[in-house]
Protein backbone atom coordinates (compact mmCIF):
# COMPACT_ATOMS: atom_id res chain seq x y z
CA UNK A 1 0.00 0.00 0.00
CA UNK A 2 1.16 3.62 -0.81
CA UNK A 3 0.37 7.05 -0.57
CA UNK A 4 1.87 10.30 -0.94
CA UNK A 5 3.27 11.98 1.74
CA UNK A 6 2.96 16.25 2.26
CA UNK A 7 -0.66 16.15 0.80
CA UNK A 8 -2.26 18.79 2.80
CA UNK A 9 -5.91 16.63 2.48
CA UNK A 10 -5.78 14.01 4.48
CA UNK A 11 -5.83 10.25 3.76
CA UNK A 12 -7.67 7.51 4.84
CA UNK A 13 -8.12 3.81 4.50
CA UNK A 14 -11.29 2.43 4.13
CA UNK A 15 -11.55 -1.06 4.63
CA UNK A 16 -15.17 -3.54 5.88
CA UNK A 17 -15.64 -5.01 8.84
CA UNK A 18 -18.35 -7.59 8.36
CA UNK A 19 -20.47 -5.53 6.50
CA UNK A 20 -19.39 -2.08 7.79
CA UNK A 21 -17.51 -0.23 5.67
CA UNK A 22 -15.63 2.25 8.15
CA UNK A 23 -11.93 4.87 7.29
CA UNK A 24 -9.26 5.17 9.62
CA UNK A 25 -6.32 7.55 9.25
CA UNK A 26 -3.80 6.64 6.98
CA UNK A 27 -1.05 7.46 9.86
CA UNK A 28 -2.15 4.69 11.71
CA UNK A 29 -2.29 1.94 8.92
CA UNK A 30 1.26 0.09 8.19
CA UNK A 31 0.43 -2.50 5.84
CA UNK A 32 -2.06 -5.05 4.37
CA UNK A 33 -1.29 -8.49 5.02
CA UNK A 34 -3.14 -11.64 3.07
CA UNK A 35 -3.73 -15.19 4.64
CA UNK A 36 -1.14 -15.18 7.87
CA UNK A 37 -1.22 -18.46 9.29
CA UNK A 38 -3.23 -17.21 13.02
CA UNK A 39 -1.76 -18.55 16.01
CA UNK A 40 -4.07 -19.01 19.24
CA UNK A 41 -3.40 -19.40 22.89
CA UNK A 42 -5.45 -19.25 26.06
CA UNK A 43 -5.77 -15.72 27.18
CA UNK A 44 -8.39 -13.28 28.83
CA UNK A 45 -8.33 -10.02 26.95
CA UNK A 46 -11.14 -9.27 25.03
CA UNK A 47 -11.17 -9.11 20.81
CA UNK A 48 -7.62 -10.46 20.49
CA UNK A 49 -8.31 -13.70 18.69
CA UNK A 50 -4.60 -14.77 18.70
CA UNK A 51 -1.74 -13.37 16.83
CA UNK A 52 0.12 -13.25 13.56
CA UNK A 53 3.95 -14.06 12.69
CA UNK A 54 5.27 -10.81 10.92
CA UNK A 55 8.71 -10.44 9.50
CA UNK A 56 10.39 -11.78 13.35
CA UNK A 57 7.45 -10.06 15.38
CA UNK A 58 4.78 -11.15 16.85
CA UNK A 59 1.38 -9.14 15.91
CA UNK A 60 -1.95 -9.70 17.85
CA UNK A 61 -4.96 -9.90 15.81
CA UNK A 62 -7.91 -7.72 17.36
CA UNK A 63 -11.14 -8.29 16.16
CA UNK A 64 -13.14 -4.45 16.06
CA UNK A 65 -16.42 -6.97 15.03
CA UNK A 66 -17.89 -6.66 19.12
CA UNK A 67 -17.65 -2.81 18.80
CA UNK A 68 -18.79 -1.96 15.35
CA UNK A 69 -20.84 -4.71 15.05
CA UNK A 70 -21.85 -6.14 18.08
CA UNK A 71 -20.65 -9.82 17.33
CA UNK A 72 -17.75 -11.09 16.20
CA UNK A 73 -17.00 -10.12 12.25
CA UNK A 74 -16.67 -12.86 9.87
CA UNK A 75 -13.53 -14.99 8.96
CA UNK A 76 -11.51 -13.15 6.98
CA UNK A 77 -8.57 -13.13 4.61
CA UNK A 78 -6.72 -9.91 5.05
CA UNK A 79 -5.42 -8.58 7.69
CA UNK A 80 -5.09 -4.40 8.05
CA UNK A 81 -2.15 -3.92 10.14
CA UNK A 82 -1.90 -0.58 12.37
CA UNK A 83 -0.31 1.33 15.22
CA UNK A 84 -1.70 1.15 18.34
CA UNK A 85 -0.68 3.64 20.97
CA UNK A 86 -0.72 1.97 23.93
CA UNK A 87 0.19 4.55 26.87
CA UNK A 88 3.43 6.25 25.64
CA UNK A 89 4.80 3.25 23.43
CA UNK A 90 2.88 2.33 20.04
CA UNK A 91 2.15 -1.59 18.92
CA UNK A 92 1.22 -2.90 15.70
CA UNK A 93 -1.77 -4.90 15.90
CA UNK A 94 -3.86 -6.77 13.10
CA UNK A 95 -7.25 -6.04 12.26
CA UNK A 96 -9.28 -9.17 10.16
CA UNK A 97 -11.07 -6.93 7.15
CA UNK A 98 -13.65 -8.55 4.83
CA UNK A 99 -12.83 -7.55 1.07
CA UNK A 100 -11.02 -5.01 -0.49
CA UNK A 101 -9.39 -1.84 1.05
CA UNK A 102 -9.50 1.15 -0.55
CA UNK A 103 -6.91 4.49 0.24
CA UNK A 104 -8.71 7.78 -0.34
CA UNK A 105 -8.13 11.56 0.69
CA UNK A 106 -11.22 13.71 1.50
CA UNK A 107 -12.06 15.95 4.29
CA UNK A 108 -13.91 15.12 7.29
CA UNK A 109 -17.44 16.35 8.24
CA UNK A 110 -19.16 16.27 11.61
CA UNK A 111 -19.68 12.39 12.73
CA UNK A 112 -23.12 11.17 12.23
CA UNK A 113 -22.87 8.67 14.28
CA UNK A 114 -23.42 8.98 17.58
CA UNK A 115 -20.94 6.67 18.66
CA UNK A 116 -18.28 7.90 20.91
CA UNK A 117 -15.57 5.86 18.61
CA UNK A 118 -16.49 8.01 15.66
CA UNK A 119 -14.88 10.55 15.53
CA UNK A 120 -15.98 12.15 11.99
CA UNK A 121 -17.44 11.28 8.36
CA UNK A 122 -16.00 10.76 4.86
CA UNK A 123 -18.22 11.81 1.87
CA UNK A 124 -16.99 8.96 -1.02
CA UNK A 125 -19.52 9.27 -3.66
CA UNK A 126 -22.29 10.22 -1.45
CA UNK A 127 -21.34 7.22 0.61
CA UNK A 128 -21.38 7.98 4.04
CA UNK A 129 -18.10 6.34 6.00
CA UNK A 130 -17.59 6.74 9.68
CA UNK A 131 -14.01 7.73 10.65
CA UNK A 132 -12.52 5.90 13.71
CA UNK A 133 -10.63 6.06 16.71
CA UNK A 134 -9.21 3.13 16.71
CA UNK A 135 -8.57 2.92 20.75
CA UNK A 136 -11.49 3.88 21.25
CA UNK A 137 -13.27 1.26 18.99
CA UNK A 138 -11.05 -1.32 20.47
CA UNK A 139 -12.12 0.27 23.99
CA UNK A 140 -15.89 -0.11 23.06
CA UNK A 141 -15.79 -3.48 21.50
CA UNK A 142 -13.83 -5.04 24.54
CA UNK A 143 -16.59 -3.13 27.05
CA UNK A 144 -19.28 -5.01 24.91
CA UNK A 145 -17.24 -8.28 25.16
CA UNK A 146 -16.85 -8.16 28.94
CA UNK A 147 -20.06 -6.98 29.41
CA UNK A 148 -21.27 -10.54 27.25
CA UNK A 149 -19.58 -13.09 28.84
CA UNK A 150 -20.80 -12.39 32.89
CA UNK A 151 -24.31 -12.28 30.62
CA UNK A 152 -23.71 -15.31 29.38
CA UNK A 153 -22.37 -17.20 32.44
CA UNK A 154 -25.23 -16.51 33.90
CA UNK A 155 -27.37 -17.69 31.45
CA UNK A 156 -25.52 -21.30 31.50
CA UNK B 1 45.40 -31.32 12.99
CA UNK B 2 44.05 -28.24 12.60
CA UNK B 3 40.57 -26.74 12.45
CA UNK B 4 38.88 -26.12 9.83
CA UNK B 5 39.56 -22.58 9.17
CA UNK B 6 35.81 -22.01 7.81
CA UNK B 7 34.48 -23.43 11.45
CA UNK B 8 36.03 -20.24 12.89
CA UNK B 9 34.52 -17.82 10.30
CA UNK B 10 30.86 -19.20 9.72
CA UNK B 11 28.79 -16.96 11.77
CA UNK B 12 27.83 -18.15 15.37
CA UNK B 13 24.55 -17.80 16.83
CA UNK B 14 25.35 -16.33 20.62
CA UNK B 15 22.01 -16.55 21.57
CA UNK B 16 21.56 -17.97 24.82
CA UNK B 17 19.15 -21.52 24.28
CA UNK B 18 16.92 -22.71 26.97
CA UNK B 19 15.99 -26.46 26.72
CA UNK B 20 12.14 -26.55 27.08
CA UNK B 21 9.31 -29.25 27.64
CA UNK B 22 6.77 -28.70 25.02
CA UNK B 23 3.11 -29.89 27.04
CA UNK B 24 -0.30 -29.95 26.05
CA UNK B 25 -3.89 -29.08 27.24
CA UNK B 26 -6.87 -29.74 25.38
CA UNK B 27 -5.91 -28.44 21.99
CA UNK B 28 -3.13 -25.68 22.71
CA UNK B 29 0.71 -26.57 23.17
CA UNK B 30 2.81 -24.84 25.80
CA UNK B 31 6.50 -23.68 25.76
CA UNK B 32 7.84 -24.59 29.65
CA UNK B 33 11.54 -24.21 30.67
CA UNK B 34 13.07 -27.28 31.34
CA UNK B 35 15.10 -25.68 34.27
CA UNK B 36 12.29 -25.52 36.19
CA UNK B 37 10.74 -28.52 36.23
CA UNK B 38 12.00 -30.95 38.93
CA UNK B 39 10.09 -33.93 37.68
CA UNK B 40 7.59 -35.21 34.91
CA UNK B 41 5.52 -38.35 36.10
CA UNK B 42 2.57 -39.75 34.65
CA UNK B 43 -0.57 -39.56 36.88
CA UNK B 44 -0.94 -43.12 37.10
CA UNK B 45 2.22 -43.49 39.15
CA UNK B 46 1.31 -41.24 41.66
CA UNK B 47 -1.05 -43.36 43.38
CA UNK B 48 -1.23 -42.85 47.33
CA UNK B 49 0.58 -39.94 46.88
CA UNK B 50 -2.13 -37.39 46.74
CA UNK B 51 -4.18 -36.21 49.38
CA UNK B 52 -7.28 -34.81 48.70
CA UNK B 53 -8.00 -31.05 50.43
CA UNK B 54 -10.35 -30.49 53.25
CA UNK B 55 -11.10 -26.63 52.28
CA UNK B 56 -10.02 -25.83 48.65
CA UNK B 57 -9.87 -22.61 48.51
CA UNK B 58 -9.26 -22.54 44.41
CA UNK B 59 -11.02 -24.08 42.27
CA UNK B 60 -7.65 -25.35 40.66
CA UNK B 61 -6.11 -26.87 43.37
CA UNK B 62 -8.03 -29.69 45.29
CA UNK B 63 -5.33 -31.89 46.15
CA UNK B 64 -1.75 -31.81 47.27
CA UNK B 65 0.92 -34.26 46.41
CA UNK B 66 3.80 -35.97 48.60
CA UNK B 67 7.30 -36.13 46.41
CA UNK B 68 10.67 -37.02 47.82
CA UNK B 69 9.65 -35.69 51.69
CA UNK B 70 7.84 -32.09 49.83
CA UNK B 71 4.72 -31.73 49.31
CA UNK B 72 3.00 -29.39 46.01
CA UNK B 73 -0.50 -28.68 45.26
CA UNK B 74 -1.70 -29.59 42.31
CA UNK B 75 -2.99 -27.41 39.67
CA UNK B 76 -5.28 -28.61 36.82
CA UNK B 77 -3.94 -26.60 33.78
CA UNK B 78 -7.06 -26.48 32.08
CA UNK B 79 -8.81 -24.93 35.12
CA UNK B 80 -5.72 -22.03 35.25
CA UNK B 81 -5.56 -21.63 31.57
CA UNK B 82 -9.69 -21.18 31.77
CA UNK B 83 -10.07 -24.25 28.78
CA UNK B 84 -12.78 -26.95 28.65
CA UNK B 85 -12.59 -30.29 30.67
CA UNK B 86 -9.72 -32.45 29.63
CA UNK B 87 -8.06 -35.74 30.45
CA UNK B 88 -4.62 -34.93 32.19
CA UNK B 89 -2.13 -37.75 32.00
CA UNK B 90 1.09 -36.16 33.08
CA UNK B 91 2.13 -34.36 36.06
CA UNK B 92 4.72 -31.54 35.83
CA UNK B 93 6.38 -31.44 39.36
CA UNK B 94 8.03 -27.73 39.49
CA UNK B 95 11.63 -26.77 40.86
CA UNK B 96 11.17 -23.27 43.10
CA UNK B 97 7.31 -23.36 43.48
CA UNK B 98 5.47 -25.67 45.86
CA UNK B 99 3.41 -26.39 42.71
CA UNK B 100 2.20 -29.73 40.35
CA UNK B 101 0.86 -28.95 37.49
CA UNK B 102 -1.29 -31.30 35.84
CA UNK B 103 -1.33 -31.51 31.96
CA UNK B 104 -2.55 -34.10 29.37
CA UNK B 105 0.80 -34.81 27.72
CA UNK B 106 4.09 -33.88 26.77
CA UNK B 107 4.55 -33.53 23.03
CA UNK B 108 8.98 -33.37 23.26
CA UNK B 109 11.63 -31.64 24.69
CA UNK B 110 12.94 -28.92 22.40
CA UNK B 111 15.74 -26.07 22.22
CA UNK B 112 14.26 -22.40 22.48
CA UNK B 113 16.42 -19.91 21.16
CA UNK B 114 14.66 -16.59 21.94
CA UNK B 115 11.19 -15.62 24.32
CA UNK B 116 9.01 -12.27 22.89
CA UNK B 117 8.04 -10.06 24.81
CA UNK B 118 4.11 -10.75 25.49
CA UNK B 119 2.76 -7.39 23.29
CA UNK B 120 1.65 -4.93 25.45
CA UNK B 121 -2.27 -5.54 23.58
CA UNK B 122 -2.70 -8.52 26.21
CA UNK B 123 -3.23 -6.89 29.27
CA UNK B 124 -4.90 -10.22 31.50
CA UNK B 125 -4.19 -12.82 33.08
CA UNK B 126 -1.95 -14.25 30.46
CA UNK B 127 0.00 -11.82 31.72
CA UNK B 128 1.23 -13.42 34.46
CA UNK B 129 0.76 -17.04 33.10
CA UNK B 130 3.47 -16.69 30.28
CA UNK B 131 7.16 -15.63 30.74
CA UNK B 132 6.47 -14.39 26.59
CA UNK B 133 6.65 -16.18 23.21
CA UNK B 134 8.12 -18.44 21.24
CA UNK B 135 9.23 -19.97 17.53
CA UNK B 136 9.48 -23.99 17.53
CA UNK B 137 9.01 -25.42 14.42
CA UNK B 138 7.64 -22.08 12.96
CA UNK B 139 4.76 -22.33 15.68
CA UNK B 140 3.98 -19.50 18.04
CA UNK B 141 4.14 -20.96 21.62
CA UNK B 142 3.52 -19.36 24.92
CA UNK B 143 6.24 -19.81 27.61
CA UNK B 144 4.70 -20.72 30.77
CA UNK B 145 5.97 -18.26 33.84
CA UNK B 146 6.52 -21.21 36.39
CA UNK B 147 5.84 -19.02 39.11
CA UNK B 148 2.43 -18.34 37.02
CA UNK B 149 0.73 -21.38 38.38
CA UNK B 150 0.02 -20.24 41.76
CA UNK B 151 0.84 -16.69 42.46
CA UNK B 152 2.00 -15.35 46.48
CA UNK B 153 -1.57 -14.23 47.19
CA UNK B 154 -3.07 -17.72 45.85
CA UNK B 155 -0.60 -19.47 48.07
CA UNK B 156 -1.21 -17.41 50.74
CA UNK B 157 -5.17 -18.21 50.14
CA UNK B 158 -4.58 -21.97 50.26
CA UNK B 159 -1.93 -21.41 53.19
CA UNK B 160 -4.74 -19.57 55.09
CA UNK B 161 -7.45 -22.73 54.21
CA UNK B 162 -4.98 -25.01 54.71
CA UNK B 163 -2.83 -23.83 57.59
CA UNK B 164 0.50 -26.04 57.54
CA UNK B 165 -1.01 -28.93 55.19
CA UNK B 166 1.86 -28.77 53.02
CA UNK B 167 4.40 -29.07 55.73
CA UNK B 168 2.34 -31.46 58.01
CA UNK B 169 1.77 -34.22 54.42
CA UNK B 170 5.55 -33.54 53.93
CA UNK B 171 6.66 -34.81 57.69
CA UNK B 172 4.41 -37.28 57.63
CA UNK B 173 5.85 -38.61 54.51
CA UNK B 174 9.41 -38.70 56.06
CA UNK B 175 8.18 -40.66 58.91
CA UNK B 176 6.48 -43.20 56.83
CA UNK B 177 9.64 -43.26 54.66
CA UNK B 178 12.44 -46.25 55.87
CA UNK B 179 15.55 -44.62 57.40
Amino acid sequence: MSTETGSPVPSFVVFHVGRRRVALSREYVAELIASPILYSFPHTTPLITGVVLRRGRIVPVLDLGPGLLGEPSPSARFFLVVERRISSNSERCAIPVQGECELVSGITLAPTSQEEFVTGCLDLNEEQIDVLDLEKAIAAGAKSQEEAIPAAEALS
Amino acid sequence: MTQPVSSSLMPRDTRRREQVAVFSIAQYSFAISAASVQEIRSTDSLGGTVVELDRPALRKVRHIVERDSRAYYVVSGYEHFHLPSSRPTTVLILRGAPVAVLVDRIEEMAEMKVVLELPKSFRGDERTWYRGLTVLDRKVLPVANHLGFLTAVELQQLEEQNPGLLQTAAASRREREPA
